[in-house]
């Protein structure tokens, strides 16, 4: 396949999808739009966690401060919603950067308990700052618009995602990278690791952070149990990793396939949802470890034994 | 002063009651290097099982701890041996989100199987107190700390003294090393983690003693596992009995000087400094 | 010949060990210089030193004519510094093309920033070390000398002034040896000043202009290679401990 047809496919899809609130229910349009954010979250986990091999798990904080900063900017102070996004966003990109410095220092496992331990204390403290609304959480403006909330959502996953594809081809990416296969080997290539990672830190945070900001519009009310959720970072990371962690699209199809799968079941079977992602991923993680991506890449050559060569590569 | 006293005897008590929870979680992460995200879901587990054998067949809730460390044990040692191992070589990533998975499906299982409603296991002797000077002693809350630093001496002469424990200790620096002890790796890999779930079931049989339980408990019990793992180190049992009581008594002081909601906040913050203070853990070198 | 490196009084000392004990030499434009020792000697502590990726104790590192003691690893790489390492760590998700090709977008002066020129510069520096044919493979793929000679394109690509190769000879057979010492000749000729750290002694002797023996950390000999090796010092502590 020749680049220009790529580019043709991919305009023709974004084409039908921006074109979806015009003919689907509302029902689709609802599920488009949480699954179109998950897809954001998970992009922008991507960046960090897919490219430059910090797992993060503080991405669910980034997300907590852009819906503050929408839902303060307009309850509090009577701003409009763009203002919201942009105070939103800077929270999140001073918090990656200024917290960004000391823990991106930290490797593998010390990495993602310390950014886990860290969204815990500011759900903590902004459960205790009156400007925040506290435990009571804040009340938005209703905004009966699902069309309006869906493009919004489909813009900024195609912001994500045509800057996860810049990093495949820049500098600044194949830095990224290079972190992520060996870290001092980067350093003394000429990598300037600290500000790459706390830039790749930043990044994710942004994304994540404008995520935030169209939910809390969108769903019109903020506490911080529902901002600060941790399980929804598993989420993110669930969703990047089964599709394809490092990849342009496997963060997207992780998100969609997931979220149809557990929409059907919650239908249908109430509750299941949660054991159902629990197996998902213990099955995930253990037949196909580099995601649907790799599997799209290999599945052709060795068929089903595919899975068990994954199997043999990794158990004692 | 008064006061103090008794803040600082309640988090010592409670201290120990983490640093058995945290011990197994140490154990596994040092050896296999594996941080165990469903530890505190085997806790909670164990916390049932006791409650089940007090309830039901009227077993003392310490008389039964060999029951629960037991069974316990023998489900370690089969997830390990059915699942785990088949992931040990994966990136470190993968082994999070396995053992991720493991608590979600334990978590819904627990809910489903008893309920999501509140238990405690209540001996007659529940209520009792001892007094010291103005301190007062909970006794339930003395026999878990003394129950709790038994088993770390004795895992620490385990690890020490015995050919399986230094085979264990040997695994920690090299995968393989176990066959130079004549151990079936994979059999070891079992064994080791049989150990940290069975001393996670004691640690939840003590807690449904001096605690409420419910089937999410396992969350918060494993972050805090993980708070003492960093402060006390990998290596050493004793190190790790140091971390329980280090967070056990930042939180009850935190509960006293900010608020009962800071409680939690207060170990999260301690782990976050720590960890970028240094990163290898207070004492000594971990994993 | 004036010194592009000079390694003044350095001492590096990691909890109750010193590896790196008062070392003090200097490296002159355009030369090869090797150094041996026994194991755990501290060579490739030293490498580590002057790379960058270890910050000594105490002393001071001058590289052309500035120091660069208190400079973190990727400064030193956009000035000239180039390194192989001894535990071959490539970037293992990456084909061979592109581990080369990072050297080439960051290295000395911070490379290029175009991805297509960087790619082209490393499969000329495949071609110089002979592994053109493996460009598009993981570079998990290659065995053992393949990743010696990837180590040094990679370093290569990154167009260092100097170049510091930590054991690229190290289990390599006697037709592999000889063919990575002409390609360090090769690397030579292009103007590139090289230290070569090596315990494989008949390799570096025919390769070195000079010869720089460390023991316990401590420098013993420094001077031409025949000269060294005959040193009664260093036969005393390098090969009769050897031959022992």
């Amino acid at each position: 396949m020749n680049s220009a047809i790529r580019i043709a496919i991919a305009l023709l899809a974004v084409v039908v999808l921006a074109a979806l609130p015009w003919f689907g229910s509302d029902v689709i349009v609802q599920f488009g739009i949480s699954t179109l954010l998950l897809a954001v979250l998970a992009q922008g986990w991507n960046i960090i966690g897919g490219y430059t091999g910090y797992p993060s798990f503080g991405n669910s904080t980034f997300f907590g401060l852009g819906a503050y900063g929408v839902a303060v900017a307009m309850v509090q102070w009577n701003m409009p919603f763009w203002v919201g996004m942009v105070f939103g966003a800077a929270m999140a990109v001073c918090f990656a950067i200024l917290l960004g410095l000391p823990v991106l220092r930290l490797k593998g496992h010390y990495f993602a308990i310390a950014t886990l331990a860290l969204a815990q204390v500011v759900a903590a403290i902004v459960s205790n700052i009156p400007l925040f609304g506290q435990n009571i959480g804040l009340v938005l403006p209703p905004l009966n618009n699902d069309a309006m909330f869906y493009e919004l959502s489909l813009a900024l996953l195609l912001m994500a995602t045509l800057t996860v594809w810049w990093l495949t081809r820049s500098r600044f990416g194949f830095g990224l990278i290079a972190i992520r296969e060996n870290e001092e080997g980067a350093a003394v290539m000429g990598v300037n690791t600290t500000l790459y990672k706390v830039m790749a830190f930043a990044l994710s945070g942004l994304f994540s952070s404008l995520a935030g900001g169209i939910q809390a519009y969108w769903i019109t009310f903020l506490d911080p149990a529902s901002a600060f959720d941790i399980s929804l970072n598993v989420k993110m990371i669930i969703m990047a990793v089964f599709g394809g962690p490092g990849t342009v699209l496997g963060p997207i199809v992780g998100a969609v396939v997931l979220s149809a799968v557990s929409e059907v079941l919650s239908s249908e079977v109430t509750n299941a949802a949660g054991l159902f992602f629990g197996i998902v991923v213990v099955a995930a993680v253990v037949l196909m470890p580099r995601g649907l991506a790799d599997i799209v890449h290999h599945f052709r050559k060795s068929g089903w034994r595919y899975f068990v060569q994954n199997i043999r590569a990794h158990r004692i | 002063m008064d006061l103090l006293a008794q803040v600082f005897v309640n988090g010592i008590l409670l201290g120990g009651l983490y640093a058995i929870m945290a011990l197994g979680l140490a154990l596994v992460w040092g050896v296999l290097n594996i941080v165990n995200l469903a530890h505190g879901a085997f806790i909670m587990l164990g916390a049932y099982l006791s409650w089940y054998l007090f309830k039901y067949l009227g077993i003392d809730p310490f008389l039964g701890l060999p029951i629960t460390a037991i069974v316990m044990f023998g489900a370690g040692y089969a997830v390990q041996r059915g699942m785990l191992n088949l992931i040990v070589r994966a990136p470190m990533f993968n082994t999070l989100l396995v053992t991720f998975g493991l608590e979600v499906v334990l978590t819904y299982l627990a809910q489903l199987a008893f309920s999501a409603d509140f238990r405690t296991i209540n001996p007659s002797y529940a209520g009792s107190n001892i007094a010291i000077g103005p301190v007062v002693v909970p006794i339930v809350r003395l026999a878990a700390f003394g129950v709790a630093i038994v088993l770390a001496v004795i895992m620490w002469l385990f690890l020490l003294r015995t050919r399986l424990g230094r085979a264990i200790r040997a695994t920690a620096q090299n995968l393989v090393a176990a066959r130079l002890y004549g151990v079936e790796p994979r059999h070891l890999y079992a064994t080791t983690f049989g150990i940290g779930i069975g001393l996670a079931g004691v640690a939840g049989g003590l807690y449904g003693t001096v605690s409420q339980i419910n089937p999410y408990i396992g969350a918060t019990l494993t972050a805090k596992c993980f708070a003492i793992a960093i402060i006390g180190g990998l290596e050493n049992p004793l190190g790790v009995i140091v971390g329980g009581l280090v967070l056990g008594i930042i939180e009850s002081l935190a509960i006293l000087y900010i608020g009962a909601t800071f409680g939690d906040v207060a170990s999260f913050g301690v782990l976050v400094l720590v960890l970028i203070v240094r990163p290898s853990g207070l004492l000594g070198r971990t994993a | 010949m004036s010194a592009i490196l000079e390694i003044v009084h350095v001492t590096r000392r990691f909890a109750g060990l010193v590896a790196v004990n008062d070392v003090s030499f200097a490296l002159n434009e355009g030369e090869i210089l090797g150094v041996i020792g026994p194991n755990g000697a501290g060579k490739t502590t030293l490498v580590g030193l002057i790379s960058g990726t270890l910050p000594p104790s105490s002393g001071d590192i001058v590289f052309k004519g500035r120091s660069v003691t208190s400079l973190p690893a990727f400064r030193r790489a956009r000035l000239g510094i180039g390194r192989t390492f001894q535990i071959m760590r490539p970037f293992p998700g990456l084909s061979v093309l592109d581990n080369v090709a990072v050297g080439a977008l960051f290295g000395y002066g911070r490379g290029t920033s175009d991805l297509e020129e960087a790619r082209q510069k490393a499969r000329r520096n495949l071609e110089f070390v002979g592994l053109s044919r493996f460009a598009d493979h993981l570079a998990d793929e290659l065995g053992g000398p393949g990743r010696k000679r990837l180590e040094l394109a990679k370093a290569l690509a990154m167009e260092p002034k100097l170049l510091l190769c930590d054991e690229v000879m190290a289990g390599l057979n006697h037709v592999e040896i000889d063919e990575v010492i002409g390609i360090i000749r090769k690397v030579r000729d292009l103007g590139i000043t090289i230290l070569v750290i090596e315990h494989v002694i008949k390799a570096i002797k025919s390769l070195s202009d000079r010869l720089l023996v460390i023991h316990h950390g401590e420098k013993i000999a420094d001077g031409i290679p025949d000269a060294v090796l005959s040193d009664k010092t260093v036969v005393e502590a390098y090969l009769g401990k050897r031959q022992a």
